[in-house]
């Protein structure tokens, strides 16, 4: 028995040893133009998109018309739409070093070590190498940058977030659309006093909640509180970070979130809002196809509007400066980066702005025109039109910045918070020691 | 040695020539990742970096500085004592009952096994829904109609409930195969013992103590020992319903396993908890096999 489990010990020390020592070789991630002939192959692309959304559409398509040229060619796309089963297996093939040629990432502290181990190609010179750089909304290539502003993903997609609402139900409630976040809880009150469900959410997804405590820092102290925090070089107990505490708190106590929402999903709070029964739905531009075509509830059709993220007193971040993601990113893999990938996505990621932009979406260059669908209702292109009007700084989601555990300790923390289970001390008091506990693992 | 007179030596080598595949099958699907959690839980290690040995670190952490972990280990002991009483007990009773009845057994033998086999996935997501507050889902519907409003609630989102509430499902949906695995050691129980007990005046209750259970004890101790170790192994039924939350009331110590590793990406320290778990599993099947047995002896 004792020579069987020395056995076993070694060959589970020899499995480690050789994916360690695969970890090793990777190719110069700032050699963005290869040299050598373009040799047609099948590629991979390792993303998490809808099945038959308009990227994975408009990809297939162009991959077909590269084939046709170059015959062998092949793109592999493998989806997984389920957000934190991507992320599973994204990092269990960064951990065998089995990553495909191209692979989708936010820019995640993960990311950037897999960056700095020279795993991904340097995106912001491959794109000004195939003279596109210029191409895309400043925008949307800040969403996907390192906070040391080196970037290593490419977007597919630009997109707003508002807070849609219903018309009928604010006059119903006798409230106006709030001038200030500050004036959200007392407006929840009221909304409530009618029998109305102030803000319909998807609590089971956990980041739009994460959302909402990232508004007050922002405005009050603007982009750098978030990266700051990360690192435990700001805190929950400081002046801005206590004002998204308590206002959580009261968001809590004002009942602003339909019951029991922490086990609601996304399609029940979009129903919610769209039949009417919830006043208020925060929500970004990917779902105009559902909020602002004939394929709304007729009902309520005429009733839905949006605002942008309400200021504050005295805020740090203008009114036209808001949640703005570019979506989860494209990386390039240096290991397998060859004349051939260079080619193919310098075809592909010239054609793809105007075809992307014919489905009606926000192409994250400045090169071509969004179509707006047939269907569409005025309050389509109202919303487009907001892209044209963008501050420089944008509200970044806190779930792309944190380090993971704190992160998924945060989103715990804040359903307690809301639902009335701790206090805003306790709350402050278990994140800011998270933070410091977890935060040096990733931000060495 | 009668069982090696009974084989002659050449096909006591073949017994053992055909034994030896499943044996390595298992050495390398169960024994080795075993071996390599223990391995892991050494070191520090997030999938990309570097491995550093940490020593005893991932223990002591585990133990002493880690809230979670503690909550996350009582929530699981609640949720193996809720799956056990429903499933053992409720096997129990429905199998006793069943023995009793002179027609219709298969068809609620059948009716009784059909959550076993239906996707955990769509248990989980039905559950969702009776659970559910608004719209208003089965159980608060009942609730109100047989006048208990005043109990209904979001079962999912209530800090006090939501553990109750996802182990039911899970205890619910195995408790026709314990109660078909009980049954069948009821029926073997021989007819004339029952009849002699009978005929000397023990009631249903004596009867059962002193006659049938015992019986049926080996049976029962598998039985307990399979429900207690697929309890302890629980996860994807509390994975899907809430993913452990609000907050940590229904975290298990699968659950929190599952998000340092994939989630924290901290393999190591996962992997200390994945040791915790094996030995957890084995403690219980020992202390099972040790009661029982001495209840047995006295």
């Amino acid at each position: 028995m004792k020579n069987l489990l020395r056995a076993a010990a070694a060959a589970a020390v020899t499995v480690l040893a050789l994916t360690a020592c695969g970890g090793g070789s990777s190719t110069d991630p700032s050699n963005v133009s290869p040299a050598g002939e373009v040799k047609p192959r099948e590629i991979s692309w390792l993303l998490s998109r809808p099945a038959d959304g308009a990227v994975i559409n408009i990809m297939t398509k162009l991959a077909d018309d590269y084939a046709k040229d170059h015959p062998g060619f092949k793109l592999n796309l493998i989806t997984t739409p389920d957000r934190p089963s991507y992320i599973q297996k994204l990092e269990t093939l960064a951990a065998a070093n089995k990553l495909p040629e191209l692979f989708d990432t936010d820019a995640t502290p993960f990311a950037q070590q897999l960056a700095k181990q020279g795993k991904m190609v340097d995106a912001d010179k491959l794109l000004k190498t195939l003279d596109l750089y210029d191409d895309y909304r400043p925008g949307a290539l800040d969403y996907q940058r390192f906070d040391d502003g080196s970037l290593f993903m490419i977007p597919f997609q630009f997109e707003l977030e508002f807070i849609w609402y219903n018309k009928a139900l604010l006059e119903k409630a006798g409230v106006a659309v709030p001038k200030s976040l500050d004036d959200i809880p007392a407006m929840c009150t009221s909304l409530r006093n009618a029998g109305i469900t102030p803000i319909a959410i998807d609590g089971q997804d956990q980041w739009p909640l994460e959302r909402y405590v990232a508004y007050q820092p922002f405005r009050e102290a603007g982009p750098d509180f978030v990266q700051k925090l990360k690192k435990g070089e700001a805190k929950f107990a400081d002046a801005a970070g206590q004002k998204t505490v308590n206002w959580m708190a009261e968001l809590g106590k004002a009942k602003c979130f339909q019951e029991g929402f922490s086990a609601q999903g996304y399609s029940d709070a979009q129903n919610q809002f769209t039949s009417g029964q919830a006043a208020m739905y925060n929500i970004g531009t990917w779902e105009l196809p559902s909020l602002a075509t004939d394929k709304l509830n007729p009902a309520v059709r005429d009733d839905i509007d949006f605002f942008t993220l309400p200021t504050t007193a005295g805020s740090a971040t203008s009114a036209n400066e808001f949640v703005s993601p570019s979506g989860i990113g494209m990386a390039v893999n240096s290991k397998t980066y060859d004349p051939l990938v260079s080619d193919f996505l310098k075809f592909a990621l010239q054609k793809y702005p105007a075809e992307y932009a014919a489905t009606g979406a926000l192409s994250p260059t400045t090169t071509v025109e969004t179509t707006v669908p047939a269907n569409a209702t005025p309050l389509y292109r109202k919303a487009l039109d907001q892209a044209k009007d963008l501050g420089s700084k944008q509200a970044m989601p806190w779930d792309t910045q944190l380090d993971p555990t704190t992160n998924g300790r945060l989103q715990q923390e804040l359903v307690l918070l809301v639902q009335g289970n701790i206090t805003p001390g306790q709350f402050t008091e278990t994140m800011d020691n998270t933070v410091k506990q977890n935060a040096p693992k990733f931000f060495k | 040695m009668q069982p090696n007179r009974m084989l002659p030596n050449r096909s006591r080598t073949s017994v053992l020539v055909f034994l030896l595949p499943p044996l390595l099958l298992y050495g390398a699907a169960v024994l080795f990742p075993i071996l390599q959690s223990l391995f892991l839980s050494f070191f520090s290690w997030n999938g990309i970096s570097d491995m550093e040995f940490v020593g005893l670190d991932n223990y002591v952490r585990m133990f002493v500085a880690d809230d979670i972990f503690w909550r996350a280990f009582l929530n699981a002991l609640l949720y193996l004592a809720i799956c056990l009483v429903l499933q053992l007990g409720g096997a129990l009773l429905v199998a006793s009952l069943l023995t009793s009845l002179r027609r219709g057994r298969e068809l609620i033998k059948t009716l009784y096994l059909l959550p076993a086999i239906i996707s955990t996935v769509a248990i989980a997501f039905l559950f969702v829904r009776i659970y559910s507050i608004d719209p208003v889902g089965l159980l608060n519907q009942l609730l109100h109609w047989i006048g208990l409003g005043s109990l209904e609630r979001p079962w999912l989102s209530d800090v006090n409930t939501v553990l109750a509430a996802v182990s039911a499902p899970e205890g619910w949906r195995f408790t026709g195969l314990y109660m078909l695995i009980i049954y069948a050691a009821l029926i073997a129980v021989p007819k004339e013992l029952e009849e002699a007990a009978v005929l000397d005046g023990a009631s249903r209750w004596t009867l059962f103590t002193k006659i049938r259970f015992p019986y049926i004890r080996p049976v029962w101790i598998t039985t307990t020992i399979m429900a207690t170790t697929y309890g302890l192994r629980g996860f994807d039924i509390p994975y899907l319903m809430t993913n452990g939350g609000p907050g940590q009331s229904s975290e298990l110590l699968t659950t929190y396993m599952y998000k340092t590793a994939f989630t924290s990406t901290d393999f190591g320290y996962a992997s200390t908890i994945s040791v915790f778990i094996v030995v957890e599993c084995l403690v219980a099947v020992g202390l099972i096999l040790f009661l029982l047995k001495r209840k047995a002896e006295s």
